[in-house]
């Protein structure tokens, strides 16, 4: 039974005889201050202390409030977080005297299920500044508190106390008495930060960036930052942090309908290896970049059924991509050679591998919105940019062109093709070739599929499924047609030897698929990992063989060896993933960052960002056909335009909030912005040396 | 591979499909997040069917000190009425799961409805959370303003008192009345997010 809930009674009588107690209390003893009261309530115990003996006019001195929760229950800080409240105090104090708002000890993170609080287990010790006017001459100072505090665990009892205090006059003489409580409750405050630092509002983003030298901060040491108000950060969400050349960035999710705050503070709490932690204030400037009209369902981009049949033309384009192409061959010739099936049968299995590809696509898209729902920033090549599932990719390439080679036949459903048992195909092979087609399809972002998904990763769940099931339907459209049209199937050649050989050849692009990924591999996990990679595909086609080959015990458990050591040699976090300041471009551009764009605008200089990652095809193609032509560099010298790289190889928040914001899921993406203006011209996807020098030229 | 597995696979992919958090997140200005569920009292509630009308989701839970204060004071009955009594429909929804602070069954709910002389149109029995995780409900009491057009007009606290005591309710500014009469008056809403303030909504873990 987890309700625990207490109900509380706002204390009645026994609460005025308790105050009247420590009234007569404090009128015996009227010089010895202190300690001014302490009282313990159903879930929690309360004291107020003086810091000296008593007051003196014209000065100011610190009260503290120490507030202890029952063990396992906890307090809030000023920004609860999600749930909870920040104690009140009202205070009554007469004419020259006040008390200012209280100066909080540092937070603890408190998640509960979904939601996240800040707060305290254990007591905390709130202080609080009380002045005394010079022109001030009572001897005593009588101060009526209201104070209420919320104490919690999983159910909440707010506390009340109603209290009266007579403050008495002293010699400004640090109390020994509570010299303790004043010196345990200074050490857990924040420190004063000499850092500036700024903070970015966006819809669904917000970013903090601290000037920070990297030498002020141990390496690995941890970060958090605590907002004190609402609308700053989603509180559950994981925080990430890297080093930019200005500083340490935060980059956090935020609830696209809180509101925007008008002032925010915080800490910024650094843990130590060793460690301890140190909180930091910090009271960033504001930037607010929050859209309150982004476009709501088609109102602006383009509206729903265009974003679908882009969907489905790019999923039909997709077929003719390098990587694509010799799976769908192979599918091709297990048709053909199947051409004696009956058509009934045939229809299945178009059915089947429609399936096979609509569901990996579902998958796909399900983990990234998952991933998207818990705070990453990602966008459509998300799975690219994980180098496990690159290696994974490679394995699989390598494994698949060996057994097109002939080396082994791995049952993926090829093992029909062009034998005369060819029966062995099945609903079930169609199937697997359709996953594998969507697997192999997954890094060729055809050109009409960018903003189809750019679209569709902005849109409602539904749309989002819509869109990406009319590209898996447009990458099986062919087969299905195939499947379903005779006239089709007696148009294709007719079966015979001349498969097989077409089938050996067909292993050549897939081995270059693989060396394409293990280029990517090289970059994003290092010279080492890329070792184990190739020793992993080795290991694993070596184990495949053994296994077909022998039947012996010794070889067999050999085999399984070889193959265990493959998957656990990329699966081993060999990798270190690459900080941003660490991605060193290949040429000698400027490396984006928001700041250094905005720097470079408001010194009027005309700039071409391109946003581009390396397992992007359709950006190096264009790389290499348009931007980096002589042409194109020469009028870009010639123009005085600068050039900046965004690399999204790796993750990266900043660039995925500008691929948002040009409503792109995924690169590439190229700007232009001309000299002395602040807003771009976009670039289409496709790029050739003459829209480039065309964009250059009218401007 | 069998055909059987292929059943699994497909079984696995519908239910991934479904059973995803569908965090829309609630924007004011925005399509409110559809929803279907059943009431306390057996009629089956869309939101979508709902188009026309103004609607206010609140979240509560009748054992969280902060409900009380607005309950126990008829500070909430009492807006409840005064929105009531101008056509709107009021939606009290409950997120507590089983066994934790403010679940209740539908007699219950309704027995507690009556003994507070509430004006609830509707009460929803969310134990399952999934409402409220879809609307991102954090707190109770948590108020959503969702007009004709079923846009969010507002989302946040009911006032500016996060406070237990009644006394507080003197002076405050009730924010979901304020914008309800700037609504009703054709203009727009001026505040339309707040910090909701309260329990935690007691999800399931």
């Amino acid at each position: 039974m987890r309700v625990r809930y207490t109900k509380v009674s706002l204390k009645g009588p026994m609460h005025l005889i308790k105050t009247v107690c420590s009234l007569l209390f404090f009128l015996a003893l009227p010089a010895h201050a202190g300690e001014l009261y302490s009282d313990a309530y159903s879930h929690s115990t309360m004291q107020i202390a003086l810091e000296t003996d008593g007051f003196s006019a014209g000065e100011q001195h610190w009260l503290a409030i120490t507030i202890e929760p029952k063990s396992g229950w906890h307090t809030y800080w000023r920004n609860p977080g999600d749930s909870g409240a920040a104690p009140l105090f009202t205070w009554s104090v007469p004419n020259g005297v006040t008390v200012g708002s209280p100066v909080y000890p540092v937070p603890e993170t408190l998640p509960l299920g979904p939601l996240m609080n800040y707060g305290y287990h254990g007591n905390s010790t709130l202080l609080f500044p009380l002045s005394v006017g010079g022109d001030f001459l009572d001897n005593t100072i009588p101060v009526s508190l209201v104070a209420e505090w919320l104490v919690c665990e999983i159910e909440c009892v707010p506390q009340v106390a109603e209290i009266t205090l007579q403050i008495p006059q002293g010699g400004g003489v640090v109390s020994s008495e509570t010299a303790a409580t004043f010196l345990t409750g200074r050490s857990k405050l924040p420190e004063p930060s000499y850092w500036d630092s700024n903070f970015t509002f966006s819809n669904d983003f917000s970013e903090l960036l601290v000037f920070a030298d990297k030498l002020d901060l141990e390496k690995n040491a941890q970060v958090y930052f605590f907002p004190d108000h609402e609308g700053a950060v989603s509180y559950a969400a994981p925080q990430e942090w890297y080093w930019t050349e200005f500083g340490l960035k935060g980059s956090f999710v935020r609830d696209p309908g809180s509101p925007v705050p008008a002032a925010l503070g915080g800490l910024l709490k650094v843990t130590f290896n060793d460690g301890t932690s140190t909180a930091y204030e910090l009271t960033p400037t504001l930037t607010n970049n929050v859209r309150e009209d982004t476009k709501t369902l088609g109102a602006a981009g383009m509206p729903v059924w265009q974003a679908l049949l882009f969907a489905l033309l790019g999923g039909l384009i997709l077929n003719l991509m390098p990587c694509v192409f010799p799976v769908l061959s192979l599918k091709a010739f297990a048709l053909i050679s199947a051409n004696y099936k009956t058509q009934a049968n045939r229809r299945k299995e178009g059915w089947a591998y429609t399936f096979g590809i609509w569901s990996s696509f579902m998958i796909i898209v399900g983990v990234l919105l998952l991933l998207r729902s818990t705070g990453a920033a990602i966008g459509w090549g998300f799975q690219l940019q994980e180098p496990m599932f690159i290696g994974f990719l490679g394995l699989l390439m390598v494994l698949v062109s060996l057994s097109l080679a002939g080396v082994f036949y791995i049952r993926l459903g090829f093992e029909g093709i062009g034998q005369t048992h060819a029966s062995r195909e099945g609903l079930v092979g169609s199937f697997s070739k359709g996953v594998l087609a969507t697997l192999v399809a997954t890094p060729c972002t055809a050109p009409l599929m960018a903003p189809a998904i750019g679209f569709a990763l902005t849109q409602p769940i539904v749309i989002v499924f819509s869109v990406f099931s009319a590209l898996a339907f447009g990458l099986a459209l062919p087969f299905l047609l195939l499947s379903y049209s005779d006239t089709l199937v007696k148009l294709m050649p007719r079966p015979g030897i001349w498969m097989e050989k077409v089938k050996h050849g067909l292993a050549f692009p897939m081995l270059l698929t693989a060396a394409w990924l293990v280029y990517i591999y090289t970059i994003q996990a290092g010279a080492q990992a890329t070792l184990f990679l190739l020793v992993a595909m080795v290991l694993l086609s070596f184990g495949v063989w053994l296994w077909q080959q022998t039947t012996s015990m010794l070889g067999r458990i050999v085999a399984v060896a070889a193959v265990a050591a493959s998957i656990l040699l990329i699966t081993v976090p060999l990798h270190t993933p690459q900080s941003p300041d660490r991605l060193n471009s290949p040429h000698t551009e400027l490396v984006y960052s928001e700041e250094a764009l905005a720097e470079l605008l408001r010194e009027d200089k005309s700039v071409f960002v391109y946003f581009t990652a390396e397992w992007c095809i359709t950006c190096k193609v264009n790389e290499q056909v348009a931007l980096f032509t002589d042409d194109v560099q020469n009028e870009l010298v010639a123009q005085e335009i600068l050039l900046m790289k965004g690399d999204w190889t790796n993750r990266n928040a900043e660039i995925a909030a500008v691929l948002a914001k040009y409503d792109r899921a995924g690169v590439p993406l190229y700007l232009y912005f001309p000299k002395g203006e602040k807003s771009a011209k976009v670039l289409p996807e496709i790029l050739t040396k003459n829209i480039i020098l065309e964009y250059l030229a009218n401007s | 591979m069998t055909v059987r597995t292929l059943k699994t696979l497909y079984i696995f992919v519908v239910f991934v499909f479904f059973s995803m958090p569908l965090s829309a997140n609630p924007v004011p200005g925005k399509p409110a997040p559809k929803f279907t569920s059943i009431t306390t009292s057996g009629e089956t509630i869309s939101l979508a069917a709902l188009k026309g009308e103004t609607i206010v989701l609140e979240w509560t839970n009748h054992e969280c000190p902060y409900v009380r204060k607005h309950y126990s004071s008829g500070n909430m009955q009492r807006t409840q009425r005064t929105l009531t009594e101008e056509g709107v429909i009021w939606v009290s929804i409950i997120s507590s799961a089983p066994e934790l602070q403010g679940y209740v069954s539908a007699e219950e709910a309704n027995t507690l409805s009556a003994s507070r002389g509430s004006y609830t149109t509707y009460t929803i029995l969310d134990s399952d959370g999934s409402i409220g995780r879809l609307y991102g409900a954090k707190t109770t009491p948590q108020m959503f303003l969702i007009n004709k057009s079923g846009n969010i007009d507002y989302m946040g606290a009911i006032d500016d008192r996060p406070s237990s005591r009644a006394e507080s309710l003197v002076g405050a500014t009730n924010y979901l009345l304020k914008a309800w009469e700037e609504l009703r008056l054709g203009q727009g809403v001026t505040l339309k997010s707040t910090k909701p303030y309260g329990c935690s909504v007691k999800y399931a873990e």
